[in-house]
């Protein structure tokens, strides 16, 4: 009866794992090695770090969610040429520390390919790790299905001392709408072979909110915030970024009609179907989701605490160029010739980037529907 | 009302080879006989030797029927032969769609496709104990391309489908179950059942991906027996098996929202044709 009682009991913790995974206010984020490790000893030099929404590994796809198309699943042979040339683009960025949004590890969509492992083992990074924002065992809408996508810090140098912080989650959702939907965070990591004398060096990555409507985008710039400032009060380094999903001070900050796709309407809460707000309009709103960056009080100068306090990779002079647009919905190009027409990724250090090095890398829009940006920590060396 | 023949549908998957008056034994009904179940198809004794069912509520959204022959016996053992046949189609591009409920990629359309399924069933009673041992053949007939992404990676579900993805599967299980009272039974099973292809998974890496290779299903269940015609059912199904994305177990029924499982609480009836 004993023996019969025991494995019933494995029978129940086993089988009842959670069917959508939540995840404490803080964790350990799950680390990764690269199967080969290339050979990377770090000497004092500069470091190189980039930040990269690599749209899980399809590209330009018209993924239904987050532009006009309606597919989901992509085939296995493109995905594995998308991932092979963000591969190949991070080989020749040489970076020492890399921040990557939206990496999935073991998702129907993408043919439960492991991409933070891929990446690893197919360029001269060694050591990864990686915090999901979005798992579980069945999505049952849009033929989601099964699904692990997060954020990710690779590094050529060994992590320690990860931390997964999870960000609050959206307000403007029902309950089950919410239960299956993303939770965001930020992952954070200490490099000590980077450790500049006393001062430990930290990466921190966020992928703050996209589509929420309600005072969200405040709660995660709050929150990745106060994280810098923690390790900048330690008297610690850091190297930052991510997709903030933020447009800077003083940008354009309307995209729904740039952004509606054809015939497209908004839907109320009664299924009445009402045009997007225009900005010619007198009326406001309503408006599209993740193509408005107005939707609270301070939202168009969410960033500016950023800028005040730490140095950007793209200055306040530069931030709203369009050589420094990082980003255009997947199918803008092909319905208005956009390639890109928005800047939403960024990076900061509390240390100093160099001169002239920081980079938006367009050349790439074709490879994901953010555009990676570069910059080089100066540390003094070369 | 979609929603309700969906849930039913996958309640009626845990609850389908639950066995009942000996659904699944070698052990016909009694002729002009019939026996329902909430989540269990409607079976009926044809004749002596014939026994027919069919799920009602599939039915509409996928098309079933089933037939159970008795044949000679063997070393002691009853035996049957069972013979399925199900047309999935119409029910998996009702799910293969936007929106909540879209099971399948709204990108995926599924061609005709029909389930065969022969079975060989033996049956004997040892010791106050009804032991009975299956094994079979499932073969998926497919008129048309069937994209390997439209599947559907879920416990239960992913390995009764992958025949349709892998052409063929084999089957196999055992039964038992005890009288406790004369009110009470245990039923313990399990079942057994194989993507056979290991082959071709390993040369070609697209094929790995829909290759499920086993799943093993296991249900024990504490039986009531009200009256000849009526009986309650409790108790658990545990699903294990290989799937796309690795191994997994699962414990059934299981409630996302609530993170929990739930016993399986299923009611059945019975009756007889005048």
């Amino acid at each position: 009866m004993k023996k019969l009682i025991s494995i019933l009991g494995l029978l129940l913790i086993l089988g009842c794992e959670p069917f959508v995974t939540e995840f404490p206010d803080t964790s350990t984020a799950v680390l990764y090695e690269a199967t080969s490790k290339s050979n990377a000893t770090y000497n004092g030099d500069n470091i190189k770090v980039v930040t990269w929404n690599i749209r899980f590994g399809i590209a330009r796809f018209p993924f239904f969610g987050d532009s006009c198309g309606d597919s989901v699943i992509l085939d296995d042979a493109t995905i594995e040429k998308n991932m092979a040339a963000i591969a190949d683009s991070l080989n020749a960025m040489d970076a020492d520390i890399v921040l990557l949004q939206e990496v999935d590890v073991s998702s129907k969509r993408t043919g439960y390919m492991d991409q933070v492992q891929y990446l690893l083992d197919n360029t001269n990074l060694n050591y990864g790790c990686y915090a999901s924002m979005w798992k579980a065992d069945f999505i049952p809408s849009d033929g989601i299905g099964r699904i692990d996508a997060g954020n990710a810090i690779l590094s050529k140098y060994e992590l320690t001392e990860t931390e997964r912080i999870q960000l609050r989650l959206r307000t403007d959702q029902d309950g089950l709408t919410k239960y299956f939907y993303l939770r965001r965070n930020i992952v954070k990591a200490k490099i000590p072979a980077l450790a500049q004398g006393e001062k430990d060096l930290f990466a921190v990555n966020i992928h703050a909110t996209a589509f929420a409507t309600d005072d969200t985008k405040q709660k995660h710039i709050d929150t990745y915030v106060e994280t810098l400032s923690d390790i900048d009060s330690s008297g610690a380094l850091f190297v930052t970024g991510g997709d903030l999903n933020s447009v800077p001070p003083g940008s354009e900050y309307d995209y729904c009609l740039q952004d509606m796709c054809p015939g497209e309407k908004y839907k109320d809460e009664n299924e009445n179907e009402i045009d997007y707000h225009s900005i010619d309009s007198l009326t406001d709103g309503p408006h599209k989701e993740g193509a408005y960056f107005n939707n609270f009080v301070g939202e168009r100068e969410i960033l500016v605490p950023l800028y005040d306090t730490y140095d950007a990779a793209i200055d306040s002079a530069s931030y709203n160029l369009p050589e420094h647009f990082t980003h255009g919905p997947s199918t803008s190009y092909e319905m208005n010739d956009i390639k890109y027409d928005r800047k939403l990724d960024y990076l900061f250090t509390n240390g100093i980037w160099e001169n002239t090095s920081s980079k938006t890398h367009q050349a790439a829009w074709e490879l994901s529907d953010h555009l990676p940006v570069s910059a080089v920590l100066n540390l003094g060396g070369e | 009302m979609k929603k309700i023949i969906f849930y039913f549908i996958i309640a009626s998957l845990v609850f389908g080879e639950t066995k009942k008056w000996d659904a699944h034994s070698a052990y016909l009904l009694p002729q002009k006989r019939w026996e329902m179940g909430l989540f269990q198809p409607f079976r009926y004794g044809y004749s002596e030797s014939i026994e027919y069912s069919v799920h009602p509520l599939w039915f509409f959204v996928m098309p079933n029927f089933s037939l159970k022959k008795s044949q000679s016996d063997i070393a002691g053992f009853t035996s049957a032969s069972q013979y399925k046949i199900v047309y999935p189609t119409p029910f998996l591009n009702m799910i293969a769609k936007e929106g909540i409920m879209g099971i399948i990629a709204p990108e995926f359309r599924m061609p005709p496709m029909l389930g065969l399924s022969v079975s060989w069933l033996m049956s004997k009673n040892m010791t106050g104990v009804d032991l009975t041992l299956n094994g079979g053949l499932d073969l998926g007939v497919t008129l048309g391309d069937l994209d390997t992404r439209s599947s559907i990676d879920l416990p239960l579900v992913y390995h009764r489908l992958g025949i349709y993805y892998n052409s063929w599967g084999i089957h196999t299980g055992l039964d038992v179950q005890k009288n406790m009272t004369q009110k009470f039974t245990v039923f313990f099973d399990l079942d057994l059942k194989f993507l056979p292809g290991l082959a071709e998974a390993q040369t070609d890496p697209d094929a790995s991906k829909f290759m499920g290779e086993y799943s093993l299903e296991h249900k024990l269940l504490l039986i009531w027996n009200k009256s000849e015609n009526f009986r309650v059912l409790t108790g658990y199904k545990f699903v294990m098996g290989k799937y796309p994305y690795g191994s997994d177990m699962r414990m059934l029924p299981y409630i996302p929202m609530a993170e929990t499982w739930v016993p399986i609480i299923e009611f059945q009836w019975a009756g007889e044709k005048r």
